[in-house]
C-alpha cells in the first residue's frame, strides 16, 4: 500500500476529529452545558417571535454600548 | 360537595364559591390575577399555551420595599461593573416551575429598557443579568420578577461557587482533549502492535508515530500542563510529589519517542504518554469533583446575621446599622426576633430560646433588671433593653470570631495516598536512573539503556496509584448517600476511620430535644378538647409538646371567646362562662391556685374556672438506638464523651440510660471548643456530634463535625458530615462505611503496588516492550476499579 494514502487518510481523519474537538471545547466554555434542561426545552419555544426578541435585544446590547458612557 | 376549578394563573385547583371571579376566568387569590391581566397586556399570554398545566406558587402580594436594593451597600455586595461598564448581578429566582416560567422571566426582562442580557439557569434558578444602571436600577428589575409572579433575590456569586466551577470546567477541557487524543492514539496504536507482529515497513511506521506524535502533543502540553504546574510546586517546596513523577515520565518518554521518529528505529511510545496523562488526569479529576467547594468556607457574618438593629431614639423606632450602635443604645427587639447586642432589659417581659448558648430547648423567662445575651432569640417577649456592650465586645461577635479561628485551624490528617506517593515518586525514579546507568556500563548503546530507563518510568507510572482513593472514596460516598448520610469532602472518610474519640452533645442529638409529656396526672374529669384548643394555639415548645400528647382523637375547632399569652407564664382564654389557665407553677400561684405537687421534670398545669383539673410531666427521651451505638463504639475501642450546656442533673440521667461514663455538665459553647482542643494536645482525633447554634464552635473544632440534618443552618454550614435522618443508626453507619472505604483504598493501594512490584523488575530486566506497557496500564487500572465495584455491590446486598 502505499505510504502517502494511509498518510493523508490519517491525517484528514484527524484533522476532522480535531475540529469536532474544537467545537465541543467551545460549547463547554460557552457554558452551553451547565444548564442541561434549558437547552433542551428551548426548543418546544422556538418560533418567529424568539427570533424578533433576539435581533431586537441584539440591536439595544449594540445601542447602548455604543452610547452607554458610564462616568 | 362543590366542584373544584384550577385558578387561571397558577393553576391549583380550589371549589368554586372561594374563587374570584373575571369574566370566564376564575383566580384563587388577587395576586394570581393581577399577574394574569399584567402578562395579557403586555403580550406574555402565551405564556399560559407554554406552561401547560404546571402548578405555579400563587405570588405573594407583601414584599418587603424594593428600594433597599438600590442602597449603596446592597450594590456595594452584589453587583458587580464589568468591562463595558455594565452592572452586572446574581440572582436566585424563587417559584420557577418549568421552561415555561424560564422563558417568561427572560422575556419580561429582555423586553426592559437598559436590560442587555438576562440568563436564568433552568436547573438551579440562578439568573445572571446584565444592565445599564444609569437606564434601570436593580429594584425595577426585581420589582418586574415580583409582579409577573415570582420572587428574586441576589446572591454572592464570587464565593458561593464560580471559583469551584471554574476549576471543575477547566478540567473538563482538559480531559475533553486527553481522551479525545488518547482514543485515536489507540486505533492507530492497533495498528502499530498489528505490525510488530507480523512486519511493516519503515515508512509505514514513521508515519504512524507521526500521527500519534501530532496527537500526543497537545495531551502533553495542554492536558499535562497540570503535572508540570504540581511538578514546578513539589520542586519548590522540596517534595517528591506523584506529579514530578508524571511530568518527568512523560516528557521523558516523549523526547525519546521524538528521537525515534527521525532516526526510524525502535519502538516510540507516545500511546504510553497520553495513556498516562490521561489516566492520571482522571483520577485527579475524581478527586476535585468529590472536594469540598470554596461555598462552604462562607461568610458567616452575612448569612446568618441581621446587619440591621432597631434602637428607640427620641421615642422614636429607627433602624441602624448594627456596628453604628453603641454602648447606651436602647435597643427594641419583638418576637421572633433574634437579639444581636448584650444588654439589660428596661421595659417587657417575656420568655427566651437561650438554645444557642446551653442547647436546651426550654424556654426561659426574663423580666425588667435581667441581662439579655446577644445570639438568643425571643420566643414572644416584646422589650426595650439598654446595650451594655457594642457588637464588637458582644458575644455573638466573640463567637463569630473564634468560629472563624476554629475554621482556619482545622486540623487536617494527611491522606494515606499522598503520603505513599512521596515514597513512591522517590523509588521509581531512583530505580529508573539505576537501571539507565546499570545498562550504560554493562555495555550497552545509550539508546537501548536509556529505553530500558524510561520504560521503568512508563510501567511504573502511576495509574492505578492514582485512581486507587479517589475510586474508593466515591464509592464511599455514594454508599453513604444512599443511607442519608452526607460527607461534604471525600477526605473526610479516611480521617473518620481513623477517629478514636467520639464527642456527643445532649439536647438534639442523643435525645429527640423537643419536651414530651412523660406523665400524666389527672385530678379531675375535664373536655380534653379544651386543653388541645389552648395548647396548639401557643407556639411555645412546652405547649407543643402537651398539645402533641393530647392530641388523639379528632378534636372539634374550638373559637375562644377571649385568648391571652401571658409572656413567660402560659395562656388564658375565655370560653362562654369557663375560664381556662394552662401554664406553670408561677401562673397558677399568681391567680391564687394552690399547688403542691413537685417534680425535677417540666411541669405545666392545666385549670378550669380557677381549679387544677391536670398536671403534665415533660421531659426531653432518648433517642432509639442510642445504648445499641455506644456499646458498638466501645467495641471498636472509641472513647465517647457527652457534653452538654444543661445542668449535671439531666446529664447523667441520660448518661446512665445509655451507658456513656465520661459527662461533662454545663458546658459554654467555648469550653465544649476548649475540650476539644484539650483532647487534640492529647494526640486524640476526634468526631464531634451536635446539631445547635451552642455546638458550632467544637464542630468547626474537630478534625470532623457531624451534624444532625434537622440542626441549625449555621451548624449544617459549618460541619464536615451531615445525616439527613436524624438518627443515632446512622451515626453508626457513617463509622461503617468510613472504616470500609478506608479498608477499600488500602486494598486498592496494595494492589497496584504489588502490580508494580512484578512489573518492575521486567521492566528493569528489559522485557518490557510497548504494547506490555500499554496493556498493564489499562489492566492495573480496571483491577482497582473492578476491586472498588465490588465493595459496592457487597454492601448493596446488606
Amino acid at each position: 500500500m502505499d505510504g502517502w494514502l494511509i498518510a493523508m487518510m490519517l491525517g484528514g481523519s484527524i484533522f476532522l476529529g480535531g475540529l469536532a474537538l474544537l467545537a465541543f471545547l467551545w460549547a463547554i466554555k460557552n457554558g452551553q452545558f451547565d444548564d442541561e434542561e434549558k437547552f433542551l426545552n428551548a426548543v418546544q419555544y422556538d418560533g418567529e417571535d424568539e427570533l424578533n426578541d433576539a435581533v431586537n435585544l441584539e440591536r439595544k446590547k449594540k445601542k447602548l454600548k455604543r452610547e452607554y458612557r458610564p462616568e | 360537595m362543590s366542584n373544584k376549578v384550577a385558578c387561571s394563573h397558577c393553576h391549583l385547583e380550589f371549589s368554586e364559591e372561594v374563587m374570584i371571579k373575571d369574566e370566564e376566568h376564575y383566580f384563587c387569590c388577587n395576586g394570581c390575577q393581577g399577574v394574569f391581566h399584567l402578562l395579557a397586556d403586555e403580550g406574555y399570554d402565551s405564556f399560559y399555551a407554554k406552561a401547560g398545566d404546571v402548578k405555579l406558587t400563587p405570588p405573594t402580594e407583601q414584599y418587603e420595599d424594593s428600594s433597599n436594593f438600590n442602597a449603596p451597600a446592597f450594590y456595594d455586595r452584589f453587583v458587580k461593573i464589568n468591562n463595558d461598564g455594565f452592572s452586572k448581578v446574581s440572582l436566585i429566582i424563587e417559584g420557577i416551575h418549568c421552561s415555561a416560567c424560564v422563558w417568561l422571566n427572560e422575556k419580561a426582562l429582555h423586553n426592559m429598557d437598559g436590560i442587555i442580557e438576562a440568563n436564568i439557569n433552568f436547573t438551579n434558578n440562578k439568573a445572571n443579568i446584565v444592565w445599564a444602571d444609569e437606564v434601570v436600577k436593580l429594584s425595577e428589575i426585581i420589582d418586574m420578577i415580583r409582579a409577573i409572579g415570582y420572587n428574586a433575590y441576589p446572591y454572592d456569586a464570587e464565593i458561593q461557587e464560580s471559583h469551584a466551577n471554574k476549576e471543575r470546567k477547566d478540567y473538563y477541557l482538559r480531559m475533553a482533549v486527553a481522551i479525545f487524543a488518547s482514543m485515536n492514539i489507540m486505533w492507530i496504536a492497533v495498528a502499530q502492535y498489528a505490525g510488530y507482529f507480523s512486519g511493516m515497513t519503515q515508512d509505514i511506521k514513521t508515519i504512524l508515530n507521526i500521527a500519534e506524535w501530532i496527537l500526543s502533543t497537545p495531551v502533553l502540553f495542554f492536558s499535562g500542563w497540570i503535572f508540570f504546574r504540581g511538578a514546578y510546586y513539589g520542586i519548590k517546596t522540596k517534595v517528591v510529589n506523584m506529579d514530578i513523577l508524571v511530568a518527568t515520565g512523560a516528557s521523558l518518554t516523549y523526547l525519546y519517542s521524538i528521537y525515534i521518529t527521525f532516526f526510524q528505529a525502535g519502538e516510540a511510545y507516545f500511546d504510553s504518554v497520553s495513556m498516562i496523562i490521561t489516566f492520571v488526569l482522571i483520577g485527579k479529576f475524581l478527586e476535585v469533583l468529590s472536594k469540598k467547594n470554596a461555598a462552604d468556607t462562607l461568610d458567616i457574618m452575612g448569612k446568618h446575621i441581621p446587619s440591621e438593629i432597631n434602637v428607640l431614639v427620641n421615642e422614636k423606632i429607627v433602624s441602624c446599622k448594627l456596628t453604628d450602635a453603641k454602648v447606651g443604645d436602647i435597643v427594641v427587639v419583638s418576637s421572633g426576633e433574634k437579639v444581636l447586642l448584650d444588654g439589660e432589659i428596661i421595659k417587657g417581659e417575656g420568655s427566651f430560646d437561650e438554645s444557642s448558648l446551653t442547647g436546651e430547648s426550654e424556654a426561659i423567662a426574663k423580666y425588667i433588671g435581667d441581662s439579655v445575651i446577644s445570639g438568643t432569640v425571643s420566643i414572644d417577649a416584646d422589650i426595650h433593653f439598654r446595650a451594655t456592650k457594642d457588637f464588637e465586645h458582644s458575644t455573638l461577635s466573640n463567637l463569630v470570631h473564634l468560629l472563624d479561628n476554629a475554621m482556619a485551624k482545622k486540623p487536617k490528617i494527611e491522606q494515606l495516598a499522598n503520603k505513599l506517593s512521596e515514597y513512591f515518586s522517590t523509588v521509581i525514579l531512583a530505580f529508573s536512573f539505576v537501571t539507565f546507568a546499570v545498562w550504560w556500563l554493562w555495555p550497552h548503546s545509550f539508546e537501548v539503556a536509556f529505553m530500558v530507563g524510561i520504560s521503568v518510568i512508563v510501567i511504573a507510572c502511576p495509574c492505578a496509584l492514582a485512581l486507587a482513593t479517589p475510586v474508593a472514596t466515591l464509592v464511599g460516598l455514594s454508599l453513604g448517600a444512599k443511607r442519608g448520610i452526607l460527607f461534604k469532602e471525600a477526605a473526610q472518610l479516611e480521617t473518620m476511620a481513623k477517629v478514636d474519640t467520639l464527642v456527643l452533645d445532649k439536647t438534639g442529638t442523643l435525645t429527640i430535644g423537643k419536651p414530651e409529656v412523660v406523665q400524666e396526672i389527672v385530678l379531675e374529669e375535664f373536655d380534653r378538647s379544651l386543653l388541645y384548643a389552648i395548647t396548639s394555639s401557643s407556639k411555645h415548645p412546652i405547649s407543643k409538646g402537651v398539645s402533641a400528647f393530647v392530641k388523639e382523637e379528632e378534636f372539634e375547632v374550638i373559637n375562644f371567646d377571649s385568648f391571652t399569652q401571658l409572656q413567660a407564664l402560659g395562656i388564658q382564654a375565655q370560653l362562654g362562662s369557663k375560664e381556662l389557665l394552662g401554664g406553670n407553677y408561677r401562673l397558677m400561684k399568681e391567680n391564687g391556685i394552690d399547688v403542691t405537687h413537685e417534680s425535677d421534670k417540666t411541669l405545666f398545669f392545666f385549670a378550669v374556672d380557677k381549679k387544677l383539673v391536670a398536671i403534665y410531666e415533660l421531659s426531653d427521651t432518648i433517642k432509639e438506638g442510642a445504648k445499641a451505638l455506644v456499646e458498638d463504639l466501645n467495641s471498636k475501642n472509641i472513647d465517647v464523651i457527652m457534653l452538654t450546656g444543661d445542668n449535671e442533673n439531666a446529664a447523667l440521667r441520660v448518661a446512665n440510660a445509655i451507658g456513656i461514663q465520661t459527662v461533662l455538665a454545663q458546658q459554654s459553647p467555648q469550653d465544649k471548643a476548649a475540650f476539644i482542643s484539650k483532647l487534640h494536645e492529647d494526640k486524640k482525633t476526634v468526631v464531634m456530634v451536635g446539631d445547635g447554634v451552642n455546638d458550632i464552635l467544637a464542630l468547626s473544632s474537630a478534625d470532623i463535625g457531624i451534624v444532625m440534618g434537622s440542626g441549625s443552618d449555621i451548624a449544617v454550614d459549618v460541619s464536615d458530615v451531615i445525616l439527613l435522618n436524624d438518627s443515632l443508626s446512622s451515626l453508626n453507619d457513617a463509622f461503617k462505611i468510613s472504616r470500609t472505604t478506608y479498608g477499600l483504598i488500602k486494598q486498592n493501594l496494595a494492589l497496584s503496588l504489588v502490580y508494580n512490584g512484578i512489573t518492575i523488575p521486567l521492566a528493569m530486566a528489559g522485557y518490557i516492550i510497548p504494547l506490555i506497557a500499554a496493556i498493564s496500564m489499562s489492566v492495573s487500572s480496571l483491577l482497582v476499579v473492578g476491586n472498588s465495584m465490588r465493595i459496592k455491590l457487597k454492601w448493596k446486598k446488606n
